[in-house]
């Protein structure tokens, strides 16, 4: 019950930020048709990694999402700018092969990063848990120089 | 005879003085049949004038004195170095029979009217046994052996018996009493005329053997007459009354009565006829000692003369009339292997030498019918019907439950009597003796185990009738017994057992036996000497070692001996034995044990085993032969027992073992947590990275509205 209570919010949730990325997606269509068109055709490998990417808290979709937008950005603001916003001006701007490559390739980076992480933290673990079983041989050595055998008679006995 | 000693003189400590021997121990035992008696030829050969001091005395090994052989013990001259008035005699003990201490310090160095003088007594080495033994130190009376051997002319006129032997017989024997003893070796041939003029008489030896067993058989009473010559026992004052009431007959008669006969001819007319009309029957004795031979050898020792009754006869009074034989007999005869029987004390003997066939009569209840019918003795019918009973509730060791019920059936028919089983028959008195007797002539100690084992005594002491403080000692004492024999574990067992029954018994490990050690003082002295030659395996306490010293040290040694119960603990073993070798130096010394100090530092390897700490180990190893130089076992054994140390080592060791488990199970967490720790590398990767582009794409944000504003 409570499970299903919770997958029932967790379901609530999803489909309101859904719901919300929509409205505001129409909002802005009305209200602002340039920058509308710019964020729909620079943030398409978002859109495409958020449809593909079913994994819990959508961590690779989050990591494209960001560098795309950080790609993004700066041609908004240009478009911003200009005092009359045509979707002319801003379908001109948006098909620069330049604009594109910074844009997608923002969102390749990001898809880079999410790749490349895992092992980088995979590394530091590993050299770490190293370091520490040489500390604890290097003690449990020292252990047998002073009590001799008998110590490892004796842990093997109380193991037993 | 000194002087003359003296020319011949010679070293004794050479190999010579043990080529000629005299004597061998055990050799002098003339009771067992199966002891190997040389034969007087053997004996008398001389020694070459060769002397021997033993410590106020010089003993001359070529002048045997067979006058003053007393029993199995040979007489040799010697010379009182301290003393130049009075002449000596020395009596060398047999090695392999125990001498009787009590009597010992009870007679050394004291004058008793009636009793041979023992000036002193010394455990020496002695040549022709080529080991030590005891040796004793007698006065030597003036007037010689009273019964010469073959001298059928009266010694003593019979109207003399009375001044001359009687009365210092009577002192003797209320002296010993007194002192709770009984002399036990009271008989014509240990008699002595204690002067030239023949006017008094003195009692040799009674110390230098197991009591009673030179006696001959016809001087034992009815009851004790059946048991083994070493298992005769202590006896009381009652015995003793009885030896003089023989002694008598014997004086009067002038040889050993009922000589003539085997000694179970002996036991069948005392049993069938009673005592005094034994000898009456086949002896003819004076008239003026019937009366006294009558009353002391009376079998009911209730009814028998004591020291009233022997001053009312000396005083010339009347006494009361003494029932000639006391024994009850039967109306029918009770037919046992061919022989018929008509009294308990004789259907006792004749099942105790008949044990296989005995059982048959014992059980299809023809016994207990005649007891009943034949003789109305119910009491005796229903003890032997619930012995028969518990029979009937034997487990599986059927055999062994008819073996005690035969012991039991004896017991009934004779409850005075010895404890007999299976050939052995003793006292309850002289069960240590017994057992002395059998471990050091070979039969070893099965027959003793076997009788205690079974419980035989128990059923002794329930048999016997009122209160008797003497029962009541050897009760408590067989309690102990029981105890030590069922301990399988050293210083118990048979060897406990020997210790603890017989106060003089000398410790018969293989280590120290040749030492003849008695006094626990002696023991270290002993070990220290065979430390000399002993094997670096073997170890200073073996059984008997271990058995002598819980029972001679004034000190507990319990906690050693259970520490000493596991062999194969061999730090907790190796610690007992120094223990309690220690304990015996620094009760008894001496101080320096430098022979046995190495042998016990060879040994201690285990006992360093209970520091833990390989420092700790160390400087004890440096510093134990610093130790055994000194000799020192206390030092030793402190060294290896600092308690403080050994708590402290004992507490950081296990710190230690906890701090290497846990290292070792942290090891063991990080080795085998791989694939877990990729599984969390990936997450906390990916998380990481989405964190990182989020930020990247907040500060993107930020730095563009920035730069847009300003």
């Amino acid at each position: 019950m409570a499970k299903g209570k919770g997958k029932g919010a967790k379901g609530g949730r999803s489909a309101f930020s859904g719901l919300s990325v929509v409205a505001s997606a129409v909002l802005l269509f009305m209200v602002a048709l340039p920058t509308f068109i710019t964020l729909t055709v620079g943030l398409l490998p978002s859109m495409a990694a958020f449809i593909f990417d079913r994994s819990p808290g959508r961590t690779m979709a989050r990591c494209v999402f960001g560098l795309n937008f950080s790609g993004v950005a700066p041609y908004i603001l240009e478009l911003w700018q200009v005092p009359s916003q045509t979707v002319g001006s801003a379908t001109q701007q948006i098909f620069q092969p330049l604009a594109l490559s910074i844009m997608y390739g923002a969102a390749g980076l990001g898809w880079l990063l999410y790749l490349a992480m895992p092992p980088i933290v995979a590394n530091v673990l590993n050299l770490s848990a190293q370091r520490r079983v040489s500390e604890l041989r290097k003690k449990q050595r020292g252990l047998i120089k002073t009590w001799g055998d008998s110590l490892i008679k004796e842990v093997d006995r109380s193991g037993n | 005879m000194a002087e003359q000693a003296e020319d011949q003189e010679q070293d004794v400590s050479n190999g010579a003085a043990t080529e000629s021997v005299m004597d061998a121990p055990g050799g002098g035992a003339p009771a067992p049949a199966e002891s190997e008696v040389p034969s007087e030829e053997e004996v008398e050969v001389s020694t070459g004038g060769k002397s021997v001091e033993i410590g106020n005395f010089r003993v001359f090994m070529d002048l045997r004195m067979p006058e003053f052989d007393m029993g199995h013990c040979k007489a040799y001259s010697a010379d009182n170095l301290r003393r130049d008035e009075g002449s000596a005699f020395a009596i060398v003990s047999d090695p392999v029979l125990p001498t009787r201490q009590d009597h010992i310090n009870f007679l050394t160095g004291m004058h008793m009217a009636g009793q041979i003088d023992l000036l002193d007594y010394e455990i020496a080495y002695w040549p022709p046994f080529g080991r030590r033994t005891m040796v004793l130190f007698y006065e030597k009376p003036a007037g010689g052996k009273v019964s010469a051997k073959d001298n059928k002319k009266l010694p003593i006129d019979e109207h003399d018996i009375a001044t001359v032997v009687v009365e210092p017989l009577m002192s003797v024997i209320q002296a010993f009493g007194e002192k709770g003893l009984a002399h036990r070796n009271i008989r014509a041939d240990n008699l002595f005329f204690a002067d030239a003029s023949r006017e008094k008489v003195v009692l040799g030896d009674c110390a230098s053997g197991p009591p009673g067993y030179d006696q001959p058989l016809v001087y034992e009473t009815t009851a004790r007459m059946s048991a083994e010559p070493a298992g005769r026992g202590s006896g009381t004052t009652e015995d003793d009354f009885y030896a003089l009431g023989m002694t008598l007959a014997e004086l009067g008669i002038g040889r050993l009565p009922l000589k003539k006969l085997s000694d179970q001819e002996v036991m069948d007319l005392k049993l069938s006829k009673g005592s005094f009309q034994a000898i009456a029957s086949q002896e003819k004795l004076p008239l003026v000692l019937i009366e006294p031979v009558r009353g002391l050898l009376c079998d009911d020792p209730e009814e028998r003369w004591g020291l009233a009754e022997l001053n009312a006869w000396l005083d010339g009074r009347r006494t009361k009339p003494v029932q000639a034989n006391t024994e009850k007999r039967a109306a029918r005869s009770q037919n046992l292997a061919g022989r018929d029987y008509y009294t308990v004390r004789a259907l006792a003997q004749g099942i105790a030498t008949n044990w296989v066939t005995a059982l048959v009569p014992l059980r299809d209840s023809t016994v207990e019918i005649w007891l009943r019918r034949g003789l109305g003795d119910n009491d005796r019918a229903k003890a032997m019907s619930d012995a028969m009973r518990q029979l009937q509730w034997a487990g599986t060791d059927k055999r062994s439950a008819e073996d005690v019920l035969i012991a039991r059936s004896i017991l009934i028919l004779d409850p005075s009597g010895p404890i007999r089983f299976k050939g052995f028959s003793a006292m309850i008195d002289g069960l240590g003796f017994m057992l002395s007797y059998d471990v050091q002539h070979g039969r070893g100690p099965q027959r003793f185990a076997d009788v205690i084992v079974r419980d035989i005594p128990s059923f002794w002491f329930a048999r016997q009738e009122g209160y008797s403080p003497e029962v009541q000692k050897h009760q408590q004492l067989y309690k102990n017994l029981r105890y030590y024999i069922q301990q399988q574990s050293a210083g118990y067992g048979y060897e406990r057992c020997l210790y603890a029954t017989v106060r003089n018994q000398h410790c018969l490990s293989p280590l120290v036996e040749q030492e003849y050690v008695v006094d626990i003082g002696e023991l270290m002295p002993a070990l220290e000497k065979a430390a000399e030659t002993a094997s670096e395996e073997s170890w200073p306490v073996d059984r008997h070692i271990a058995a002598f010293i819980a029972t001679r040290l004034e000190d507990d040694v319990e906690g050693q001996l259970m520490a000493m119960q596991n062999p194969s603990d061999e730090v907790e073993y190796s610690r007992a034995i120094i223990s309690m070798l220690a304990i015996v130096q620094w009760r008894h010394g001496p101080d320096n044990l430098q022979n046995l100090s190495h042998w016990v530092s060879r040994l201690m390897e285990p006992a360093i085993k209970v520091f833990h700490s390989k420092a700790r180990r160390e400087r004890v190893e440096t510093e134990i032969p610093k130790l055994a130089k000194r000799g020192n076992l206390v030092e030793l054994y402190n060294l290896i027992n600092d308690e403080q140390e050994r708590r402290k080592d004992q507490s950081e060791f296990v710190d230690a073992v906890a701090e290497y488990s846990e290292a070792e199970s942290e090891v063991f967490d990080l080795e085998s947590s791989g694939p877990a720790r990729l599984e969390m590398a990936e997450k906390v990767g990916q998380q990481a990275a989405a964190f990182a582009s989020t930020m990247i794409a907040l500060l993107t944000v930020s730095a563009l509205f920035l730069m847009y504003i300003f």
